[in-house]
This record gives structure tokens, C-alpha cells and sequence, in this order.
């Protein structure tokens, strides 16, 4: 597995690109964030034909076989163009989960169909703001759950989650049915709203199983490769700021030169770029870790996530700032992603809660 | 990478890793305590000496030339595992680093082949004549003299900040032969004997104590032609050569040549803090998450560098990285250890900034400094990589002796 990339994932980034430069402009995602529970249309039968739903699901269950380094290409890729769906991540979230926790049977049931885009999966386990609640308050009782989990990525439009409920007390992954009459979506309206971030309320909602075995510790094992997956989306969203913030610098005059002749902005350009580079090295770093079974797997996506979020919120400040007034308008993308920065740094738990993880796995290892 | 070649990375990690075990602790540590620097030196030379007699120094050289002829990578690997083992290997780093690959590149192999050898068994050591006192972050200002005589040139100047120059036999060199042409186009390098007539050495003593760096007298020094490295006048380009170099090194540090995160760690779980452990302290975790997650990935780029290289790409701008984070965030960390010690924090002016924190944070001012300052980088970065105009440079195209 290389630090470098061969051919083959170079071709899958470039392809990647040339789809997303080709198919998306600023003006239509400006429109999704008005309405809640509205997402490009366009999107999710993009990620079915250019084979993205299928990138990290093994041969075995209709998948690419491919892994983590390369849906983070995808990914990466995704959030350079501030994509207007979350479905990509939230899809292959679940196919995680269901590949560490499902017996091979639900696996040769469900994940075929994830990765053919058949459906589209969630993962649901945050309550309040708690990614992965220790004191869950959605019971299940037999095959049926019942209670509500928050802000879920996705929710308004997924078909199935993977979801943590108590029973008696003891943490159990399950699979449900989102679109079974037992479950209830309110859909949220936030500043980012082609996210898709919905309530779920769960009333006997029928469920399937996954295990009840250590529920908690592949709970934070399919949030931790979905951290790295998100970082990617972010990292590609810093660098589309870095750039643009980069361009408007070299093209616009004032006191008689181009802006990014004064120190005072080129070398903030200069530090988003470091930042983002940094951020991309946790990340790669990160995925190589998950895909080799490293045990330092868990701090580098924690350190991957924390990075990213402190990139992404570099590159959307301070890159509206070197555009000055223009930056501030509905009109500049920056606001895309000044939105998007801050809904990435919120979901899957804040850079403070990763931080403490990091740090407690350090401290592990000691 | 393939797996196979991560797989004998990995192999070579754990020989070099028992090999240091076996035979590091003698010359490290507890050992250099108490040591002045005569005597660290001298066990310095002896740990060089037992490393070449190992094949542990200059492992990626080529082996014609008296190196061991592994990887970059290789390098590397032996390097982060020699850390932890504290060894006086200070004394080499710029020698090793910089003047010996640069004559590799630049002089006829009969020549660099007499030196790299006692250099890798630390028996001599070389400088790296470069800044003066009214060129430093504007190197190609320098004012030091090159004037040709027949087969000879005499040089006469000031260098400074020249690490090690104390202990050194051999030099590299740049100085201006030319000063009617513009200030990059005048400039020819050399390497000189250190000990040849004319030239001085005087320690400057640093804010932290030390006394590693030097100003340097060259009062009408004899060096043949021979002795140019480069073309007349590709003097600037051979020093930014010795920049990258120096940025790309198997050396570079991912501390910033502070102590390890572990040894900060293990402080902050004995500092107390409102009653408790100061690891418990949200923001101590910050810091040192924030520390993990940098050097982690200058590691990650460093390896990534290393590759490119010997995949046969030329090294750019990106190793600016390196210094710039790695300088930072040591400083910040070392602050931050002080805070945590209290104002007893342990002192002992000999300790190395690589094992005590007052040591590290005292030197760390001039790791944002030497080889660059963060604004020299930052620089290189917007210009070279990102390709942002240039400063407005009013000394741009005039003569040198017109400015």
C-alpha cells in the first residue's frame, strides 16, 4: 500500500475532478441551502455510475473491493465541489458498519445493495450532541426500537441506518428500515441544508440485529473511518478555498500591485496551504493505518479529523478575508464552504471530544 | 509503497533498533552528563566511528563513495530510532547534512571521496560558511570577497552564525567575485580548509547559553580554483541547493529537534494542575493533540518526499514545510512544559535541548531562525509552490555595488 499514489488512484482523484468541475457550479447549491430537506438531484446517480457507491465494499458483496485511501480520494474530491448530498459518506458509513458487525448472511443481503446505490445508508447513533451516547435512551425491546436519535447525516432522504439502542441496559448495533412507517423524520432546518440532517423518532420501528458484542467499540470503529472519510471531504473544501483565495490574489489590485505581493496576504495563503497540507498527510496517513490494521489507526483519524477541522476553518475564515467584501456576498461560493466547515466540525462530535480520544488512545499506548 | 518494501522498512526499524540497544547506551543519556563539550565530542567521534564500523553512518550514501548504499528512507528510519537514545551526533548534523552531499554533487569524485569517509567516522567536520552579518534571510547579499589571483582566489570577509565552525577542518563557502553585477549573479562557492592561514573563528554565546555558532575571519585566504564548486557566478544556485538539501535532510526532526511528545506527556500526567493530573486538563490534551497530529504528519511527509525522490522526482519547495511547523510548535510545546514544571522547571545549563524543556524552549527562538526564518518560508511557499507574486524588491536587476 503506497504513501504515494499509483496510477490506478490517481486516475480514480483525476476522475473524480474532471465529474465535479464538469456537473456543478455554486449557484445551484446556493439553492438547496434556503429550503431544508432538498439535495442535488443529480448527485447520487453520478456516485451509482461512476462506481463510487461501490469503491470500498468487497467483490464478494457487489463491491469494488477497494478501500478507505480511495473512497478518501473520492471524498476529497466531493468536498472540493461542496458536493449537495452527503450520501457518498453516509452510505459508506453504514456498509462499514454492516461489514464489522453483521453476520455474513445481512452482509449478502443488504450490502450489495449499497453498493449498487439501491439504496442509501445512514448511520444513527448520536443523541443530543453525543456521537456514541454511553447512556442510550432508544431501548430496544425484541425486534423493535423505539425513541429518537438527533441530527442524523442524511437522514431526510437514507432508506436504512445502522443505529445504537439499549437492550437492558447493554449497547446492541441494528439495522432498520427508514422507511418503515414506525419511523418518523423531522427534517432540520441549519445553515447547511443540502446535509440532510434530520430527527428520527423510532415507535416499535422493526430492526434487524447486527450484534450486541462490543456494540460501542464498532461504533467508534466505523466513526473513526468515517472521520477519515470526512476529513477528505474537508481537506478538498480547504484547498478549492485555498486556490480561489489564492486566484483573487494574484488577478486583484490594489495600491498599485497585486494583493498577494503583501506579505500580509500571501502568507496566509501561504499558512492555509501548510495547514491543508498537513491535514491531507493525517488523513493518508490514517486511511493506510485502517487498511493495514495499524494500533496507531485510531490516534492518526482522530489526529486526521482534528486537523482537517482546524484547515477547513482556516481556509473559510481567512479566505474570505482576502477577498474582502466580494467574500462576504451570497453570491461568492466562499459561504459554501464557510458552511460547510462548520457543519463538518459539528457532526460526529466536536474537535474537543476527538482531541480527549486522541490523547486517551496515546495514553493507552503508553 | 508495496508491502514487501514496507515489510523490510519495517525489518530494517527493528536490526537498527537492537543494534542501538545494544550498543547506544555508553554513549548517550546518563553517559554525556557532566561531559564538557571537549568530552562530549570525543565520545561523539567515538559513537561516529563504532556506527561507520556497523554500517550505521551514511546509510544512504552510495557505496563507492564509502557509504552504505540504502535509501533516504533507510536514513530516516535509523535516525528516529537513534533519537531516543541521546547521542552527541550534534556536532556531525550540519557536517553530515549539507557540505558533504554538496561536495558529492559538486567536486570530482577523487576529491569527495578523501573526505566523506572521515567525515562519516567523525574524524573531521565540516562548516557551513553561509550568512554574514548583513546577509542573512537576503543570503545573496553577501559581502565576503572572492578575487581571482592566477590559479588562486583570495577571500576576504565576515561570515556568521557558522555552526560548529569551532570543531571544524573543512568549509563550504559562498562569497561575491563580482559586486558590478546584479547581488544573485555575482556569487561563486568554494570549500576551504578551516585551518589555513587567515582564517579566525570566535564563538558568538547565544541567549541560551551555547556558544555552537561562530563568527568567521577570512583575512586574504589562498584557495586554488580547484577548490570552486560550480561554475563562476552559479554560486546562488549551488547555496539554494544546499537549501533544499538542508530542508530535505534524514535528519529533520519532527520535534524540531525538541523532546519527544512522549517525554512531554509523561510531565503533564506528574505536573498537577487545580488539584489533579495535568493530563486531565482540556487544554493540556489540546497542545498535545495538536503536537501529535503535526509531527505525525511531517512524518508522513517526510516518507512521502523520500519516495518521490527515489522514484527520481527533484525535491521542491514542500520541505519548507518541515522547518516551519516543526519550529513552531516545539517552541508553543516547550512553553507550555515550563508552565506545567512551575518555576523550579529542572535547569541545568549543559542539559541538550533534545532532553530538557528550559533547554529546548531557551533554544527555541533560534530554530524559527537559523536555516530560514518562518517569513523566508512562508515565502517560498506562497512564491514557489502556490506561485504568488514576489515581494516588491527595490534591489532587483541593479548592480550590487549600486545598492
Amino acid at each position: 500500500m503506497s504513501i504515494l499514489y499509483t496510477d490506478e488512484q490517481k486516475q480514480i482523484g483525476e476522475s473524480a475532478r474532471r465529474f465535479f468541475s464538469d456537473n456543478y457550479s455554486g449557484v445551484v447549491l446556493k439553492d438547496l441551502l434556503e429550503v431544508p430537506g432538498r439535495y442535488d438531484q443529480g448527485f447520487w446517480p453520478a456516485c451509482r455510475d461512476m462506481g463510487w457507491t461501490a469503491l470500498a465494499i468487497p467483490p464478494d458483496y457487489g463491491g469494488l473491493g477497494l478501500g478507505l485511501i480511495e473512497f478518501a480520494i473520492v471524498a476529497e474530491e466531493a468536498g472540493r465541489a461542496v458536493a449537495g448530498a452527503p450520501f457518498l459518506l453516509t452510505s459508506y458509513a453504514a456498509a462499514q458498519a454492516i461489514l464489522l458487525a453483521g453476520e455474513q448472511s445481512l452482509c449478502a443481503e443488504i450490502l450489495p445493495l449499497l453498493a449498487s446505490g439501491a439504496k442509501i445508508g445512514t448511520l444513527a447513533f448520536a443523541e443530543g450532541t453525543d456521537p456514541v451516547p454511553l447512556q442510550l435512551t432508544v431501548t430496544l425491546a425484541g425486534e423493535r426500537i423505539s425513541g429518537v436519535k438527533h441530527a442524523v447525516l442524511g437522514g431526510a432522504h437514507a432508506d436504512i441506518a445502522v443505529t445504537l439502542a439499549s437492550r437492558d441496559g447493554a449497547p446492541a448495533l441494528v439495522l432498520v428500515d427508514l422507511t418503515d412507517q414506525a419511523v418518523r423524520r423531522d427534517v432540520l432546518n441549519t445553515y447547511d441544508n443540502s446535509r440532510g440532517f434530520a430527527n428520527i423518532t423510532f415507535d416499535h420501528a422493526p430492526v434487524r440485529l447486527l450484534t450486541t458484542e462490543d456494540a460501542i467499540g464498532i461504533a467508534w470503529n466505523v466513526l473513526n473511518r468515517v472521520a477519515v472519510g470526512l476529513a477528505a471531504e474537508q481537506v478538498g473544501g480547504a484547498d478549492a478555498c485555498m486556490e480561489m483565495a489564492r486566484d483573487y490574489a494574484t488577478t486583484r489590485y490594489a495600491f498599485g500591485q497585486p494583493i498577494g505581493k503583501f506579505q500580509a496576504i500571501k502568507h496566509r495563503i501561504a499558512e492555509m496551504y501548510v495547514a491543508n497540507q498537513i491535514a491531507k498527510a493525517n488523513c493518508l496517513e490514517a486511511a493506510i493505518g485502517f487498511t493495514h490494521g495499524s494500533p496507531r489507526a485510531d490516534p492518526l483519524a482522530a489526529a486526521a479529523r482534528i486537523s482537517a477541522i482546524r484547515a477547513y476553518d482556516f481556509a473559510t475564515r481567512e479566505g474570505i478575508q482576502t477577498f474582502g467584501g466580494i467574500g462576504a456576498t451570497w453570491e461568492s461560493d466562499m459561504h459554501l464552504h464557510l458552511r460547510r466547515a462548520r457543519s463538518s466540525a459539528a457532526v460526529l462530535g466536536s474537535r474537543f471530544l476527538w482531541e480527549d480520544r486522541l490523547v486517551a488512545a496515546l495514553e493507552a499506548q503508553a | 509503497m508495496s508491502g514487501e518494501l514496507l515489510g523490510a522498512l519495517e525489518d530494517y526499524r527493528a536490526r537498527a533498533r537492537s543494534w542501538l540497544e545494544q550498543h547506544a547506551a555508553p554513549f548517550g543519556g546518563e553517559a554525556r552528563r557532566n561531559l564538557d563539550e571537549a568530552q562530549d565530542l570525543e565520545l561523539g567521534r567515538r559513537w561516529m566511528a563504532l556506527k561507520y564500523e556497523h554500517g550505521y553512518s551514511g546509510i544512504s550514501l552510495p557505496k563507492h563513495l564509502g557509504g552504505v548504499g540504502l535509501s533516504q528512507l533507510h536514513q530516516a528510519i535509523f535516525h528516529q530510532e537513534e533519537m531516543a537514545f541521546n547521542v552527541p551526533t550534534i556536532y556531525f548534523s550540519i557536517s553530515l547534512g549539507q557540505p558533504i552531499p554538496i561536495m558529492m554533487h559538486y567536486a570530482p569524485e577523487e576529491v569527495s571521496k578523501k573526505f566523506i569517509i572521515p567525515a562519516l567516522r567523525g574524524e573531521q567536520i565540516w562548516a557551513q560558511l553561509f550568512s554574514e552579518p548583513a546577509a542573512g534571510s537576503d543570503l545573496a547579499g553577501v559581502r565576503t570577497k572572492a578575487v581571482r589571483h592566477g590559479d588562486d582566489w583570495i577571500l576576504s570577509g565576515q561570515k556568521l552564525w557558522t555552526s560548529w565552525a569551532h570543531h571544524a577542518d573543512y568549509g563550504v563557502i559562498v562569497a561575491r567575485h563580482d559586486p558590478s553585477v546584479p547581488k544573485h549573479k555575482g556569487l561563486t562557492y568554494f570549500w576551504l580548509d578551516m585551518r589555513a592561514p587567515g582564517v579566525k573563528v570566535r564563538p558568538v554565546r547565544l541567549a541560551d547559553g551555547t556558544r555552537d555558532v561562530n563568527e568567521v575571519f577570512l583575512d586574504n585566504v589562498r584557495i586554488p580554483d580547484s577548490q570552486r564548486l560550480g561554475k563562476v557566478g552559479d554560486g546562488f544556485a549551488v547555496a539554494m541547493h544546499t537549501m533544499v538539501i538542508e530542508r530535505y535532510s534524514a535528519g529533520a526532526d519532527e520535534t524540531g529537534y525538541g523532546p519527544l511528545l512522549d517525554q512531554f506527556i509523561a510531565l503533564a500526567r506528574g505536573a498537577r494542575l487545580a488539584g489533579q493530573s495535568s493530563l486531565t486538563d482540556g487544554r493540556v490534551r489540546e497542545s498535545i493533540a495538536d503536537a501529535y497530529r503535526l509531527q505525525q504528519a511531517l512524518v508522513t511527509m517526510r516518507s512521502k518526499a523520500f519516495l518521490a525522490l527515489a522514484n527520481g522526482d527533484e525535491p521542491g519547495a514542500e520541505g519548507s514545510i518541515h522547518k516551519l511547523v516543526s519550529a513552531r510548535a516545539r517552541q508553543e510545546l516547550s512553553e507550555l512544559a515550563l508552565d506545567l514544571e512551575g518555576p523550579v522547571a529542572h535547569y541545568d545549563a549543559n542539559a541538550k535541548p533534545k532532553e530538557n524543556w528550559v533547554a529546548s524552549w531557551l533554544a527555541a527562538p533560534t530554530g524559527r531562525i537559523a536555516g530560514g526564518t518562518d517569513e523566508i518560508l512562508l515565502n517560498i511557499i506562497a512564491e514557489k509552490i502556490l506561485g504568488l507574486p514576489q515581494d516588491h524588491r527595490p534591489d532587483k536587476g541593479v548592480p550590487f555595488d549600486l545598492t
